[in-house]
Order: C-alpha cells, then structure tokens, then sequence
C-alpha cells in the first residue's frame, strides 16, 4: 500500500466532500467509495486502517457532527467488508455499486445512531431521504471511480478475474 | 540415497487463521481511539475540525465558489437582480423596526438623553468558507477579516437579515449554527405583534414557530424579527425571515402552526457580518 498516495487521495477528496459538494443537498459520499474500494482492494489490515483513517476523515469534514462516531461506523463496516470480500468476491460493477449503497446507508445509520445515543444531536425529519438520496448517488457512481483509483494508488485490477497487486 | 528437501511456500491468502494477532489488536486499538474521541468533550474536538477547515481554506472557499457560480444565472439588464431587491427589502424592514424602537424609546423618555440602538455595535466582516446546508445540519464556517473577540451566541447576518448564531470559535475561524438548524432556537417576533416567541429551526431551509394564539392577525409574508428582549447579544429586532405557511395546530385548532423561510438565500452566501456588541 503505498501511503503517501493514500495521504494525499484522502486530502483531495475530503476537500472536494467539504467545498465543492458541501453546498449540494443530495450528493454523493465521496468517503464511503474509497472505504469500499480500500475494503475489497487492500489486504486485511491495511483496509482496517485505510476504514479507520477515512472515518477520522469523516469526522474532521462532518462538522456541526462531534467527532467519533464515523470513525467507529466507517472503521466496524470496512474491516466486516474486508472479511467478507474473502467469501463473496466483490468484483463486478452492480455487486460494487449494491456493496457500496449499502454500506452508506448502513454507515451514515450508524453515525446518526451514535451521535444522538452518545451526544445527544437531534436527528431532523427528512433525515431518512437525504440517507436514501445520497447512498443510491454513491452507488451509482462509485464503480466509475474504481479505475482512477486504481490508477493512481497503481493496483491492478480486473474485474473479471483474479487482482494482482502492483509491488 | 540423499533426500531432497522440497520447500514449500503457503501464500498468505491460504492462511487458516481469520483473526492473527496483530490485526486484532490493530483492529482494538484503533476502535479504542475512536472511543476516546466519541467520549471527549465536542469543546476540544471541534478545534480539529476548525483547524482542518483553518489550514485549508483557500481550496475550501475555490470549491464553494465554484459550486456558487455554477448555481447563478446571468442577470437581466435593466433589472434589479432578485437578491439586490430581497437584500434592499430587508434593509428598509430593519430601518423602519429600528425607527419605531427609537420613537417608542422617545416617548418613555421624553426629555432625557436617548441613545442611538445601534450605537457601540461593530459589524465585523467574514468570508464563508464552507457550507453545510442539508437535512441533518444547517451550518456555516466562516473566517473572519479583522482581529475582533467572537463568542458563542453572536448573531450573524447575511445581506441584512439573521442567519444564525456563532456556535463554535477558534482562532478567528467560527462556526455559525443556522437558524433551520433542528437544534437552534431564537426568540422572535412576528409583524407587528409585540410577541415573542421561540423558533426552532425544521433542517430543510425553514423554521418553525408553534402555539400561537390564532385571536393574533398573522398572514403570509408578514416578517418576522429576532427579538432583542432579554438578548445580550441585540439591541434592536432585526429581520429574520417571513412567514411561508400558517395553519392551525394539528393537536389544538386554537393556535396556529407557522412556517418560516429565510430572509435571503443562505446557499448563495460567500460573506457575512457578525453581530459584535459593545467591542
């Protein structure tokens, strides 16, 4: 896994999340596609750390959100996707775009659970769309930023076969 | 005859052991940091947050801007653009609130020295670098131009109206909580009625003001004003909102249920002005 790439991917996308994206109501969830791509693509403790890495990501752009509870959410999803891409492969486009609706969905449920459990923060009303709206945008354009990635942290994938990593 | 020793090499992948050691405990201690920053007050780990927003600002506010000119469409010629007019309406509303409190005021202290409401306020100038506006939170981060003390509870106002309340501070860099934030609640007045009452934000860009005798005449469009009764942090009632919807409660028909929109378009926002008292 090549670090500093890494480091430097999450910059860029946690500045994209907050600035050009922050303004829009339903958009996608920039994070939870590399937690995904990290999860299937990694080996298992790398994909620990890249999960618990973009939650601490999270909590730094989820502002009025107190810090924590995307860590917990993002690090507890991503290394359960990393053990069960070992049984299910994740390779092909519509199981990528399913895993990553749903881990969305289930990491922005978890997050909200534990800052109102723990914190107390009210959850508004149309909560529950904005969860939908933006988990179904993660799903669909997620896979598209699957060979980009790949590129620039050079892993080699196919999706119809076997992943070789770029030593 | 000699044996030949044949040495065997089991990838990793074929490893029976789910769970090594080593990424247990990684596994443990990274859950165990992020307990330790779920459990510690939100007062320190939101300086984290503004220091990431601190340290970068400038690609932040490109992006937002961005994203702002991308949203705007070209003005007509020879016609005042809608946020010009909304912006010179709300303008005249606060002057002529402002008025009435100074001739009120003069005719309780007919003869005595009056003071000027706005005298002693300072209204310091701040760019909106990032802006959360969704269901779940309503929020800006602004930085501000001049080296003036900001605390929790100042008013913000954006093209002449309030937009929220300074929630967090650090280093010149701040927080402003909406007020359609599900969590703020203003004290305000509706029209002319000399009411107040609180207002409580409803998360998609409106507020909402609950059990108000429906004996009060209230319409669509009257303005609403923040209230500067008991509030440290005002010295005259400056325009908020308007009324959107008015209906009566769903639980008791005898109050009405009011819906309030904000004065200016919050989205479009890129600079706003603390409310300083008093510096």
């Amino acid at each position: 896994m090549r670090w500093l790439r890494f480091a430097v991917l999450i910059l860029t996308v946690t500045v994209l999340q907050k600035g050009l994206l922050g303004r829009l109501d339903i958009k996608p969830d920039l994070l939870v596609i590399l937690l995904v791509f990290f999860s299937i693509y990694s080996n298992t403790s790398e994909a620990i750390i890249s999960s618990f890495t973009l939650g601490f990501a999270a909590d730094l752009i989820g502002s009025p959100m107190p810090m924590g509870p995307h860590m917990i959410s993002f690090g507890l999803l991503g290394t359960a996707l990393a053990y069960l891409h070992r049984v299910i492969a994740i390779r092909k486009m519509p199981s990528q775009a399913l895993a990553i609706f749903i881990t969305a969905i289930l990491t922005s449920t978890l997050t909200h659970f534990l800052a109102y459990l723990i914190k107390g923060e009210p959850v508004s009303a149309n909560i529950y769309g904005v969860v939908f709206g933006t988990s179904l945008y993660s799903g669909l354009v997620g896979p598209f930023l699957f060979l980009p990635l790949a590129w620039w942290m050079r892993i080699k994938i196919s999706r119809f076969g076997q992943r070789w990593a770029h030593k | 005859m000699a044996r030949k020793q044949i040495r065997v090499r089991i990838p990793k992948r074929y490893n029976m052991s789910l769970w090594s050691p080593s990424r247990r405990m990684l596994f443990i201690w990274c859950m165990l940091i992020s307990f330790i920053l779920l459990f510690a007050p939100q007062n320190f780990t939101s300086k984290f947050q503004l220091a990431y927003v601190r340290i970068f600002r400038w690609p932040l506010s490109i992006g937002g801007h961005f994203a702002l000119s991308t949203q705007t469409q070209m003005p007509l010629q020879d016609v005042v653009p809608r946020r010009e007019y909304d912006k010179l309406q709300t303008y005249r509303a606060n002057l002529e609130e402002t008025l009435n409190q100074q001739r009120m005021k003069f005719e309780k202290l007919y003869g005595l020295y009056n003071k000027y409401v706005w005298e002693g306020v300072n209204f310091a100038l701040a760019d909106v670098i990032t802006a959360t506006i969704n269901g779940s939170s309503n929020e800006l981060t602004i930085s501000c131009r001049e080296n003036i003390g900001l605390v929790k509870g100042q008013f913000v106002l954006g093209d002449n109206s309030i937009i929220g309340t300074i929630s967090e501070v650090s280093s010149g860099t701040a927080c402003v909580k909406l007020f359609t934030d599900p969590t703020s609640a203003i004290a305000v007045k509706i029209g002319k009625l000399n009411v107040d009452r609180m207002m409580r934000g409803n998360g998609d860009n409106s507020a909402r003001v609950p059990l108000i005798e429906a004996k009060y005449k209230i319409k669509i469009g009257d303005e609403v004003f923040a209230s500067s009764n008991k509030s440290k942090f005002l010295d005259a009632p400056v325009k908020i909102g308007e009324v959107a919807q008015l209906k009566k409660d769903e639980k008791d028909p005898l109050f009405w249920d009011i819906t309030v929109k904000p004065a200016c378009d919050i989205e479009k926002l890129d600079d706003v002005a603390v409310l300083v008292m008093n510096p």
